[in-house]
C-alpha cells in the first residue's frame, strides 16, 4: 500500500484516497468484538470475541458457521447496522461505517424485509436514489437487474405478493443497484428451493467473473464448498479457521482408496488375501477389490505389491477429511472450550 | 474499478432525504386509519353545524370553533400516531436494514421520515380545512382570513407534535412513545394554565419546578390562540384575530422546536443498534 503523501506532490486527501484505492484487500476486519447486555438481568453476552479476517479483491468468501455463531452480527457490524464494542472494519480501504465505504457495497440482508407496498421497480428506484444515481441510470440499472434476476413478469406486482424466492431475487437486485465492488450477502440461499439455490450460486460466480468481491454467510456446507474461493469458519463469536476449501480439508489425509482389478484366477486366492491384509478395509465385488489404506501407509509400496501379484490398478483416490467433518469438529471444539470457559466463570 | 456516484455534499444529502420522504409518504398514504380520521374530521364539522343550529344566533361561531378544534385535535392525534408508528415499524420490520446499509446518514433518515410524515399531515390538514370550508360554505358562511390564519397555526401545531412523537419513537416503544407524546401535547396546550396555577402557589417549590418544566415543553397554546388573551387583548377568529406577523413568529417558534427535536432524535437514533 502506498504511504499517504509519499511523493510529496499529492494533497493528503488525494493521497489517502489513492492509498485506499490500491489496497489489495476488499474487506479487512480486525479484532471485532460485540458485547450485549440482556434487557432485565443485564447478563453480559459476547456475540463477537475478537473476529479478524481479510478478503482479497475479486474472491468469493464464504462465512460459515452454525446458527448463533456470530455470522449475522459480523455482517451487521460490517454494514453499519450495529456498532462494535471494539475492533475495526475497512471496505476497499475505507473505514466503516463511512459513507464512501457503504457506497462501494451492495447488501442483501438475511430474510430480506422490504416495503411490501412497493413494486420491484420502485424498490430499485429507492435504492438508486439512496446511492445518488441519476434518473436515467436508475431506470437503466433497474431494467437490467430485473431481467437479470428473472422478475420481468412480476415487475408490476407489489412485493407483498412475492414468494420467498422472488423476494430474495428482488433483494439481490437492490444489492447490485450501485454496481458495487463488494457484495455482502447474508444467508443468500437460506429458504430457497434447489433451483433457487442453484440460481443464486450461479449469480455469485457471475459476480466474481465480473471482478466483484462476494462475501456471503451460510450454514449450508455444500453451497459454501461449491462456490467459495476462501472460507472462514466461525463459532461462538470467534474465527476457528480460515483458508481455501482445499487448505481446510486437505490438511488431514484420512487414507487412500485403491481399486484393483484382480487376475481371473486371483479371486479367493492367496493373492487377494495378501492384498487385503495391509489395508484398513477391503471389499471385493466381482473381480474388483477396493481397499482403503491408512494415511500413514506407503501407497507406492502397496501398488508395487499389487503389480507383483498381477492386479491392475483401476483408481487411486486420496481421501481427505470432508468440509462437513472439519466444520463439525471445529464447532465441537469451540463448544467444548466455550463450556469450559463458562464453567470457570 | 467501477465509477461510483458522489455521495458527499448537500445536493446528495437532500436527494437521500427526499428519497426517504417520498417512500414515507407512499407508506403513510396506504394506512387506512388515516382515511378513518378524515371521515371523523368531516363528522366533527357536521356535528359543529348541528351544534350551531341548536345555538341561538351563534351558528357560525360554534361551527368555526368546533371545526378548528377538530382539525387541531385530530391532526395532532394523527401526528402522534404516524410519528410513533412509522419510525418504529422500520426497526421492528427490519426494513431499515436495507436502507441504513446504503450511504445514508442516520440523521438523513430521521429527517426524511419526518419530511414524509409532514407531507402527509400537510395534505390531511389541507383536506380538513377544505372540508370545513365547504361545510361552512354550504351554510352561507364565507371563508375569512382569520380562519385561514388559524388553519396555518393548526398546521404548525400538527407538525410540531409530529416531531415530538418522532423524538420519543427514536428510543422507545410505540406504546410508551404515544403516552409520552400525548402527555407533552397536553402539557404544551396547558402552559398558560400551568403558569397561572404555579403563580398562585407562592412560597413553595412548585413555581420553580413549573418554570423549569415549562421551558422543556413546546408552548403549543401559541398555535391555538383563538379565544385567549394576547398581550391583554382577547383574540378570536370571530373578531379581532392575530396578524401575519404573529403567525410568522409562531411558525418560526415551531420550526425551532422541530429542528431541535429532530436533532435530538438523530443523536439518539445514531447510537441505536439494529439487530
Amino acid at each position: 500500500m502506498r504511504e499517504p503523501c509519499a511523493d510529496g506532490a499529492l494533497g493528503p486527501q488525494v493521497a489517502l484516497s489513492l492509498a485506499a484505492s490500491v489496497s489489495a484487500l476488499a474487506i479487512e476486519v480486525r479484532g471485532l468484538e460485540k458485547t450485549y447486555r440482556t434487557p432485565f438481568r443485564r447478563r453480559k453476552v459476547e456475540a463477537l470475541r475478537g473476529v479478524s479476517f481479510s478478503v482479497e479483491r475479486g474472491r468469493v468468501f464464504g462465512f460459515l458457521g452454525p446458527n448463533g455463531a456470530g455470522k449475522t452480527t459480523t455482517i451487521r457490524v460490517l454494514m453499519g447496522l450495529i456498532r462494535p464494542s471494539a475492533g475495526s472494519c475497512r471496505i476497499m480501504g475505507h473505514d466503516l461505517p463511512s459513507q464512501v465505504a457503504r457506497s462501494r457495497v451492495g447488501f442483501l440482508p438475511e430474510q430480506p424485509y422490504f416495503y411490501d407496498y412497493l413494486t420491484v421497480s420502485e424498490l430499485l428506484d429507492l435504492a438508486g436514489r439512496l446511492f445518488g444515481l441519476d434518473r436515467a441510470t436508475r431506470r437503466r440499472r433497474a431494467d437490467e437487474l430485473i431481467a437479470k434476476v428473472g422478475l420481468d413478469r412480476a415487475r408490476s406486482q407489489s412485493l407483498k405478493k412475492y414468494s420467498k424466492g422472488m423476494l430474495q431475487r428482488a433483494g439481490l437486485a437492490q444489492a447490485l443497484m450501485n454496481d458495487p465492488d463488494v457484495v455482502v450477502l447474508d444467508e443468500p440461499t437460506s429458504g430457497l428451493d434447489p433451483v433457487g439455490r442453484k440460481e443464486v450460486r450461479e449469480l455469485i460466480l457471475e459476480l466474481r467473473d465480473a471482478g466483484k468481491t462476494v462475501f456471503f454467510s451460510s450454514h449450508i456446507l455444500s453451497d459454501v464448498e461449491t462456490i467459495a474461493d476462501e472460507i472462514a469458519i466461525v463459532a461462538r463469536g470467534q474465527i476457528q479457521s480460515q483458508g481455501t476449501p482445499r487448505e481446510l480439508v486437505g490438511q488431514s489425509l484420512q487414507g487412500t482408496e485403491i481399486v484393483l482389478r484382480l487376475a481371473a484366477d486371483a479371486a479367493n486366492s492367496d493373492a487377494e488375501r495378501s492384498l487385503a491384509a495391509p489395508a484398513r478395509a477391503a471389499r471385493r465385488i466381482a473381480d474388483e477389490l477396493t481397499v482403503t489404506l491408512a494415511a500413514e501407509d506407503d501407497v507406492d509400496a502397496y501398488l508395487a505389491l499389487a503389480h507383483g501379484l498381477g492386479a491392475k490398478v483401476v483408481s487411486v483416490v486420496p481421501r481427505h477429511e470432508t468440509l462437513e467433518a472439519v466444520f463439525l469438529r471445529q464447532i465441537a471444539g469451540a463448544d467444548a472450550s466455550g463450556s469450559a470457559r463458562e464453567g470457570r466463570v | 474499478m467501477t465509477a461510483q456516484p458522489s455521495v458527499a455534499g448537500p445536493a446528495a444529502s437532500v436527494g437521500r432525504i427526499w428519497a426517504v420522504a417520498l417512500n414515507t409518504f407512499r407508506e403513510a398514504a396506504r394506512i387506512r386509519v388515516l382515511y378513518g380520521i378524515l371521515v371523523l374530521v368531516v363528522a366533527s364539522n357536521l356535528l359543529a353545524l348541528v351544534m350551531g343550529e341548536m345555538s341561538i344566533r351563534e351558528e357560525t361561531r360554534v361551527a368555526r370553533d368546533v371545526g378548528l378544534a377538530g382539525i387541531s385535535l385530530f391532526g395532532s392525534l394523527t401526528a402522534i400516531f404516524l410519528g410513533v408508528f412509522l419510525l418504529y415499524s422500520e426497526v421492528q420490520r427490519r426494513t431499515i436494514h436495507a436502507i441504513v446499509s446504503k450511504p445514508i446518514e442516520r440523521w438523513e433518515f430521521v429527517f426524511g421520515k419526518y419530511l414524509g410524515m409532514a407531507l402527509v399531515l400537510s395534505v390531511l390538514v389541507a383536506l380538513f380545512g377544505l372540508a370545513m370550508a365547504l361545510l361552512l360554505g354550504s351554510q352561507g358562511v364565507a371563508p375569512s382570513l382569520a380562519v385561514a390564519k388559524a388553519l396555518v397555526l393548526a398546521w404548525a401545531e400538527v407538525l410540531t407534535v409530529a416531531a415530538i412523537a418522532i423524538f420519543f419513537s427514536s428510543f422507545s416503544s410505540p406504546f410508551l412513545s404515544g403516552i409520552f407524546a400525548l402527555g407533552l401535547f397536553a402539557l404544551g396546550r396547558l402552559t398558560p394554565d400551568i403558569e397561572a396555577a404555579a403563580a398562585t402557589a407562592q412560597g413553595t417549590w412548585i413555581p420553580a419546578v413549573a418554570t423549569v418544566a415549562l421551558e422543556l415543553v413546546p408552548d403549543l397554546h401559541l398555535f391555538s390562540i383563538s379565544g385567549r388573551m394576547l398581550d391583554g387583548v382577547a383574540v378570536s377568529v370571530h373578531g379581532e384575530f392575530v396578524g401575519w406577523g404573529y403567525v410568522a413568529t409562531a411558525l418560526g417558534y415551531g420550526a425551532l422546536w422541530i429542528l431541535g427535536l429532530l436533532a435530538a432524535s438523530s443523536l439518539l437514533f445514531q447510537r441505536r443498534d439494529f439487530s
